[in-house]
């Protein structure tokens, strides 16, 4: 267009951005300029990580000794032993806490509460920690690293679930209720046949993420195959490390395709 | 197994045999399999009994915690350190895969470009960062700066994944219209997919934070400084109280954070008008970087 | 002037939605485009700009020609052509002035649209495009915060906004009210008679094409069945693009005139 149809005079001027935006985004920025220089960050990294005369160490990978049934794969089914009892465990716990911690079935505001407060505090700690403080308390190995794992995907599992039970349709339970039911049986035939999918398929997500979990468990001492990681290292032996990195790699992938497989299959 | 036999075909309507075959197959088979990995663990039965004696006495050694001790040891500075390792690679993850998510997302990034960075995605996602940090910690030196590095690392492919799926969610028609105008691809990513995917991205790089804290902490326990390297020190020397002002530390941390970010991401995506996600699903995300699509 | 000669496209899938197609526009028309759902309207008008690739003939848009044309002289032919969509297509996200921006990202290098510096002349061709169609005070709203027809000339402000010499508007009020249908026909009309844009628009309503447009196209299964004058079309004409009775699903209910 040629001419204005009328004085620009009349045109809105641009808003000026909110206060809270400018001040969050002035805030973030120097957050992360002051954490940058907390953590040493520095490009230089970049420069001289090519050369550095490690990375000989990488290769070749000895595929003999990471074949070796004892090297790797054994280790490796201690992981998956790990993985499976965690699960079960911490699932089967998580199945009562989880009504025990849902507005709609908690028998009482005591046991809503306390289950709650106990399950975020404990949720809050990371999962090696755990492995950490058990390896101290009951010794070196795949036990402390189960226990750890079922404490973590009970805390995991609840929250997932405890919140598919609040969403639940509230009207089977109250029928039952009405009927005369006690608090439990009336629980088990009006909420949980319809929450029960969601409990199956979270299952197996945490069982997914315990597998990816209990392979690093070993780096503390709690078991499975990232003890075999933790021992080269010391040595430098980088070559084996990346040859159990592949095969870890492989087991991630067809765990990922496995489950996806399964997830269809039962929705 | 016997029971895995299938049923005869012809059973009566009203009962249905089939389903109710496979729950107790399924129930069988995890119960074999539970049996299996509890013998595979190799625990004694006296060590079964005594075990949860000696970790009660562990949490019994814990109280009182010895905050005093640990604030002289500088328990804050570390916890803040683990948040610093977390938010440098948290943005070290967020700047990085936001391009890459575009030249991944399938309705605006041709094959060629597409398969290729996805495989990069996987690569990296399925590599722990624990196993990352040992090889980085080797290579650039202990420290936070590695420990920074290698979940900037998983966050790209993490981030990159979860962004690239979002852009594949969007309205297509702003991109015709910036095409239909004469505009580049490059104008049609920034003003046509960016002000609709932003929100949502923003909000997975608020919910890679929250998880990056606990993975920093973690770090710490392979010496990648923080509070994770504090709590090693101390259960070395079998400090007890130390060891449960440190854990107290962390759980404030931890859920401070969890919670101001999860205020903050209902706030973007809500002031977005963003796509109504189950709490669940967010819950787990939050959790696994997983998404339950 | 645009000339359309021998145009065929046929999808991939083997549908053929244009078929052997001849038709000249001069500067300035207002031409409807009328035909059943799956005729081709849409065809036409995307096959125009290069949205859609034709598989045969020559299209030429003021001498250039179309078909076969490099990434780059389609982006240049497309600066010059604005289309409005039946779904609006505003990134509803974002405020009112940015969605009508995106008008003028072809005369702006990418780095600076990018960073969003864009020079004072594009948000002042912004502006007037938003005032020509009479909601230059909604410039810093969000467009998701508008009605429908107000959305919709936000679409329209954002094709203004290049300048174009050729508009194509696919359906333009089918998303709308009737009343709202008949501003927004209004508004297009009215830009074709003061800036003398050549304007090409798909209907669905026959009320609504005899109301508005001069020249009808008439489309059925892929060929040009009519091209004339709209005064005269009669009822006979309509049915026998459409190869059927005209029912009442054709006309736009009249509600601002009972
Ligand atoms: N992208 C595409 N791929 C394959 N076939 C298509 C595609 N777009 C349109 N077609 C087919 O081409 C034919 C003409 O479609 P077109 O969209 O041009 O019709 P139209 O007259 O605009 O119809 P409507 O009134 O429903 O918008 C139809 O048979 C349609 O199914
Ligand atoms: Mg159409």
């Amino acid at each position: 267009m040629t001419a204005p149809s009328s004085p620009p005079t009349t045109w809105p001027t641009k808003p000026r951005p909110r206060v809270s935006i400018l001040i969050g985004a002035i805030l973030a920025i120097a957050f992360t300029v002051y954490s940058a220089r907390q953590v040493d960050m520095r490009f230089s990294t970049f420069a001289d990580v090519w050369t550095n005369p490690l990375w000989e160490k990488f290769w070749p990978i000895p595929w003999e000794w990471v074949f070796d049934r004892r090297n790797v794969i054994n280790p490796l089914i201690e992981t998956f032993q790990i993985a499976i009892i965690s699960t079960v465990i911490g699932c089967s716990i998580a199945l009562p806490v989880s009504f025990a911690m849902s507005r709609l079935t908690t028998p009482n505001s005591v046991t809503y509460y306390s289950s709650r407060v106990v399950m975020n505090i404990v949720r809050a700690i990371p999962d090696l920690f755990w492995a950490k403080l058990l390896v101290t308390a009951v010794g070196v190995g795949a036990f402390a690293g189960s226990w750890a794992l079922s404490i973590f995907s009970l805390a995991v599992m609840v929250k997932l679930f405890s919140e598919d039970i609040d969403g639940a349709d509230p009207r089977p339970l109250e029928a039952a209720k009405a009927a005369g039911g006690r608090h439990i049986p009336s629980v088990a035939t009006g909420v949980f046949p319809t929450v029960f999918p969601a409990y199956v398929s979270y299952s197996l997500y945490v069982f997914e993420l315990n597998i990816r979990a209990s392979l690093v468990l070993g780096l503390v001492g709690a078991g499975g195959v990232g003890r075999v990681i933790e021992a080269q290292r010391q040595f430098f032996r980088f070559g084996r490390i990346l040859g159990i990195l592949v095969i870890i790699f492989v087991v991630v992938v067809v765990l990922e395709q496995v489950s996806v497989a399964v997830r269809k299959r039962l929705v | 197994m016997a029971v895995s036999q299938p049923t005869p075909v012809e059973t009566r309507p009203g009962r249905p045999l089939g389903p109710r075959i496979w729950r107790w197959v399924i129930a069988v088979v995890i119960l074999v399999a539970a049996a299996w990995s509890v013998t595979g663990l190799n625990v004694s039965v006296d060590r079964l009994l005594n075990a949860s004696g000696d970790a009660w006495n562990v949490i019994k050694r814990m109280w009182p915690p010895a905050f005093s001790i640990e604030i002289k040891r500088g328990v804050i500075g570390k916890v803040l350190q683990s948040i610093y390792i977390a938010w440098v690679g948290t943005v070290i993850g967020a700047i990085l895969s936001l391009p890459l998510s575009f030249l991944a997302a399938g309705n605006v990034s041709p094959r060629l470009i597409r398969l290729p960075i996805r495989q990069v995605f996987n690569a990296i996602r399925s590599v722990p960062e624990l196993i990352v940090a040992v090889i980085l910690i080797a290579v650039t030196g202990l420290g936070p700066w590695a420990g920074a590095l290698a979940i900037g690392l998983h966050s790209i492919g993490t981030l990159g994944k979860l962004s690239s799926e979002a852009i594949e969610n969007i309205d297509a028609g702003p991109i015709e219209a910036v095409d239909a105008a004469g505009g580049r691809w490059i104008s049609a990513m920034r003003w046509a997919v960016l002000p609709q995917v932003l929100p949502v991205v923003v909000s997975y790089w608020l919910f890679r934070f929250e998880i990056n804290v606990r993975a920093s902490a973690v770090l710490g326990l392979i010496g990648a400084g923080g509070i994770g390297s504090e709590l090693v020190s101390q259960l070395n020397f079998r400090n007890f109280p130390e060891v449960g002002a440190v854990l107290f530390v962390t759980i404030v941390a931890v859920i401070t954070i969890d919670l101001l970010s999860s205020a903050l991401r209902r706030a973007i995506i809500q002031g977005g008008a963003g796509p109504d996600q189950s709490r669940s699903g967010e819950a787990l995300e939050d959790l696994t970087g997983m998404s339950l699509a | 002037m645009i000339r359309f000669e021998n145009v065929s496209v046929t999808y991939r899938g083997g549908v053929k939605a244009l078929r052997n197609l001849d038709l000249t526009i001069e500067d300035g028309e207002f031409v409807v485009v009328v035909g059943l759902s799956g005729a081709g309207k849409s065809t036409l008008l995307r096959v125009l700009n290069g949205l859609v690739p034709a598989t045969e003939g020559s299209i030429l848009v003021d001498g250039t020609e179309v078909v076969g044309a490099s990434a780059r002289t389609l982006r240049e032919v497309r600066s010059h052509i604005g289309m409005i969509f039946q779904t609006f297509n505003l990134v509803e996200r974002t405020t009112v002035v940015n969605n009508v921006l995106m008008g003028r990202l072809s005369t702006v290098t990418a780095w600076r649209s990018t960073f969003g510096l864009w020079p004072a002349s594009a948000r002042a061709a912004a502006m007037e495009a938003l005032e020509r169609v009479g909601i230059v005070d909604k410039a810093y709203v969000r467009a998701s915060n508008l009605s429908g027809g107000q959305q919709q000339r936000v679409g329209i402000a954002r094709a203004l906004a290049q300048n174009p010499t050729l508009m194509l508007a696919d359906e333009p009020v089918a998303a709308l009210d009737p009343v709202t249908s008949r501003q927004v026909m209004g508004d297009l009309q009215r830009i074709n008679q003061e800036l003398g844009i050549t304007t090409l628009i798909n209907l669905h309503y026959l009320d609504l094409a005899q109301e508005y447009g001069r020249r009808l196209v008439g489309l059925n299964g892929g060929e040009l069945v009519y091209d004339g004058q709209i005064e005269d079309a009669t009822p006979e004409t309509f049915s026998s693009i459409y190869g059927r009775e005209i029912s009442s699903t054709d006309v736009l209910v009249d509600h601002d005139q009972s």
